[in-house]
């Protein structure tokens, strides 16, 4: 029988390997992720501008400001539709995608087709995307503009990125346009794994295309669903790139999002340990969303 | 095996010899927002001649362009790891630079004949605070209303010469079935040069300049109505349909290209845009320029022309002040002045630099104007503070879409301004 003592040191021991095969990752993590988020929340109780080297603590006022900064509740809502809408298109929309591609409804050669193509956009650099829309979306000149002209469509003509009403949800179309075939296709890849022999089973008992779909496609890439919906929301909630790029916020902070408005605040307004306070609550929500992830995981 | 240690060896020997040469050399730090083309022509070409002159000086330049540029200026501030020599737009912008002391005071080395006396006076005060000279302006810039003249002939109009006739203009414009100004405010900064003039021309000159610069008392900051007049006046620009349809859902570069194409009858240009209508299908219908005219029986003053000199500062750490000034004095030379106005098509701030010889015709006679006018009202959203500067470039987009009123403008600039001065 093994001593006790022995027991515990190479327990020990393998514990230590353990750690120090984990130690880079761990320091990394510490260093460029933990440390600075923790230093951020300290940075959002100051308020010291990017020219100055004074600072001057100011506790929770800066999370005052930020309730009532009226931006503040339009980007929240913003990003909300955003997600909203990322989810609906992105998971529902691309899953009915995938299964449509999946099912062999089309030929070979158009499957591919479409498969390409709805796959193409997720390729380009955001910044390509962002511009090549704004020309599209140019009100008079544009693309859009011009066919809804010469389609007699041209009461919906509108300035799509220029009015408050329309900005944000033109912004989220053409994000909704670059990343549904790349939802797609890892719904393709999921649905893959699903046995042929219970889309055969049903088929043979006479079940339709959309009975199929609920009761086989559905439940088995539900591990899928839920975690492309969590990247989704976090996608949606940390937006920049392309709200930048084709609005920066505009007009009249109409289309701000809370990635646009902390970037503003520190880099236009020099507002450093307000644009901290942002970026805090934006870490706290996504913290929230993640946290959420692992309970319905652990449910499951 | 030796071999391969010995080769080794020596290229360690080597590679460890490179920093060695490149430290006897004095390294000076250089950043500016003129990345293009013919801008980085004349700045290498610059640096290149400035170095086989002073050999033991090694300019390390880095251009951004120019919003890239209010980033990384800042993010460097922050960071404390100022260039020794980096561009600033005058006013405000630089004005903060000098009041936190992030810059090296330039008065003692600047006087005297020999240097002082290239630029004028005009140009050198932006670039003061507290009596004190913290920036080398390099060029000056202006802005006018361009119009085609076959447009203007086709409907027998002409040149305005008071601000009621240009209104007079816009709508006989609009009734002949033109569009009267092209105008893209994407980025807001657009609408704050009509506003910024608007601004000079509505509000008594001391009055706004003890705002812009918060030296009014917190009560009585922006209270003078000129103000809403003024953004009342360009809301109505917007309004009337002097402006294209969705103005705020294009770039000023994409309005600019509706003019030369002659979609439009003028656009709001600046001085150093000139050079990009040559060769271009209205240079070959022909252009003209006028300044928005004077404003009859307004509070504020019609000799202003809307514009500012951009410049360069030294850093107050710089470890190197004597090489960063011999390297300012340079390119400000009137040799090197002459070379920047034909190389880049640019205004230079240095006095007889912008010639027949070195410029267009245009840009000479926009230069002309400039120098006859009695001063500059610079740029808005580089004078005003940055808070009550962000009211108004949102507002510009606001006013045009309707979701925000001149009233409502003015009260976010005061609260803005005054949130501000009780900080300073």
């Amino acid at each position: 029988m093994p001593d006790r003592s022995d027991h515990t040191q190479a327990t020990l021991r393998q514990s230590l390997q353990g750690w120090l095969w984990v130690a880079p990752a761990l320091l990394f993590l510490v260093v460029f992720v933990y440390g600075p988020a923790l230093t951020n929340i300290r940075f959002s109780m100051f308020s010291f501008s990017a020219m100055s080297l004074d600072w001057d603590f100011v506790g929770l006022n800066n999370y005052l400001r930020l309730w009532n900064d009226p931006k503040f509740m339009t980007a929240l809502t913003n990003n909300a539709i955003y997600a909203a809408i990322s989810v609906t298109c992105q998971v529902g929309v691309a899953l009915v995608l995938a299964a449509v591609l999946e099912a062999r409804v089309f030929p070979n050669f158009s499957a591919n087709l479409f498969r390409t193509a709805l796959f193409l956009p997720s390729i380009l650099p955001v910044v390509v995307v962002g511009l090549v829309w704004q020309l599209l979306l140019t009100p008079t000149t544009g693309l859009i503009d011009q066919i809804l002209w010469e389609t007699g469509l041209a009461s919906w003509s509108r300035a799509w990125l220029g009015e408050p009403d329309t900005a944000i949800f033109a912004v989220i179309f053409v994000s909704q346009w670059q990343w549904t075939g790349y939802i797609m296709a890892l719904f393709m890849v999921a649905i893959r794994a699903v046995p042929r022999d219970l889309y055969e089973a049903m088929e043979i008992d006479g079940a339709s295309g959309v009975q199929q779909f609920w009761h086989i496609t559905v439940p088995g890439v539900r591990e899928t669903i839920l975690i492309v919906t969590i990247i989704t929301i976090l996608g949606s909630l940390k937006v920049f790139d392309i709200v930048w790029v084709m609005t920066a916020g505009g007009p009249n902070h109409s289309s701000e999002v809370l990635g646009t408005m902390m970037y503003r605040a520190a880099f236009r307004d020099d507002m450093i340990g307000y644009s901290s306070t942002i970026a805090t609550v934006i870490f706290f929500i996504a913290l929230t969303i993640g946290l959420v992830q692992i309970k319905l995981q652990k449910d499951r | 095996m030796k071999h391969l240690l010995a080769v080794t060896a020596l290229a360690t020997g080597i590679l460890a010899s490179l920093p060695g040469l490149a430290q006897d050399k004095t390294v000076v730090s250089f950043l500016h927002k003129f990345p293009e083309p013919e801008n980085m022509a004349y700045f290498d070409a610059a640096v290149a001649e400035f170095e086989a002159a002073n050999p033991s000086i090694d300019i390390v330049m880095e251009a951004v362009a120019d919003e890239p540029y209010k980033d990384k200026i800042r993010v460097l501030m922050a960071s404390d790891q100022v260039p020794d020599i980096y561009f600033s737009w005058s006013g405000e912008f630089g004005r903060k630079f000098a009041r936190e002391g992030r810059t090296l005071d330039l008065t003692e080395a600047l006087k005297g004949p020999e240097w002082q006396s290239r630029f004028a006076a005009a140009s050198l005060e932006p670039f003061q605070f507290e009596g004190k000279q913290f920036g080398i302006p390099v060029n000056v810039d202006s802005k006018y209303m361009i119009y085609n003249k076959a447009i203007f002939e086709k409907h027998g109009l002409s040149v305005p010469t008071t601000f009621a006739e240009f209104i007079a203009l816009n709508d006989a414009l609009l009734a002949a079935g033109e569009v009267p100004i092209a105008y893209g405010n994407q980025s807001p900064w657009a609408a704050t040069h009509y506003i910024g003039d608007l601004f000079a021309k509505m509000v008594p000159d001391d009055v706004r300049q003890a705002d812009y610069q918060l030296l009014a008392p917190a009560d009585q900051l922006y209270t003078h109505p000129g103000y809403v007049e003024a953004l009342a006046l360009y809301k109505s620009f917007g309004d009337k349909g002097y402006f294209n349809n969705g103005a705020n859902a294009i770039s000023h570069q994409q309005a600019r290209g509706a003019f030369i194409v002659g979609r439009s009858a003028m656009v709001y240009l600046e001085l150093v845009e000139f050079y990009m209508l040559a060769d271009t299908p209205v240079a070959e219908q022909g252009w003209g320029f006028f300044p928005l005219p004077p404003m009859e029986g307004a509070a504020g003053r019609n000799d202003l022309l809307t514009g500012a000199p951009d410049g360069f500062l030294i850093s107050a750490k710089t470890e190197h002040p004597e090489e960063a000034l011999a390297f300012l004095n340079f390119i400000t030379s009137p040799d090197q002045a002459a070379k920047y106005v034909s190389t880049t098509g640019m205004t230079s701030a240095v006095i007889g630099s912008v010639t027949e010889q070195t410029t267009t015709p245009e840009t000479l006679a926009g230069l002309k104007a400039l120098e006859d006018a009695a001063g500059m009202a610079l740029w808005l959203d580089t004078d005003m503070d940055t808070a009550s500067a962000n009211v108004i470039l949102a507002a510009g987009q606001g006013l045009l879409s309707g979701d925000e009123t001149p009233e409502a403008v003015m009260e976010k600039v005061r609260a803005a301004a005054k949130e501000t001065l009780a900080q300073r």
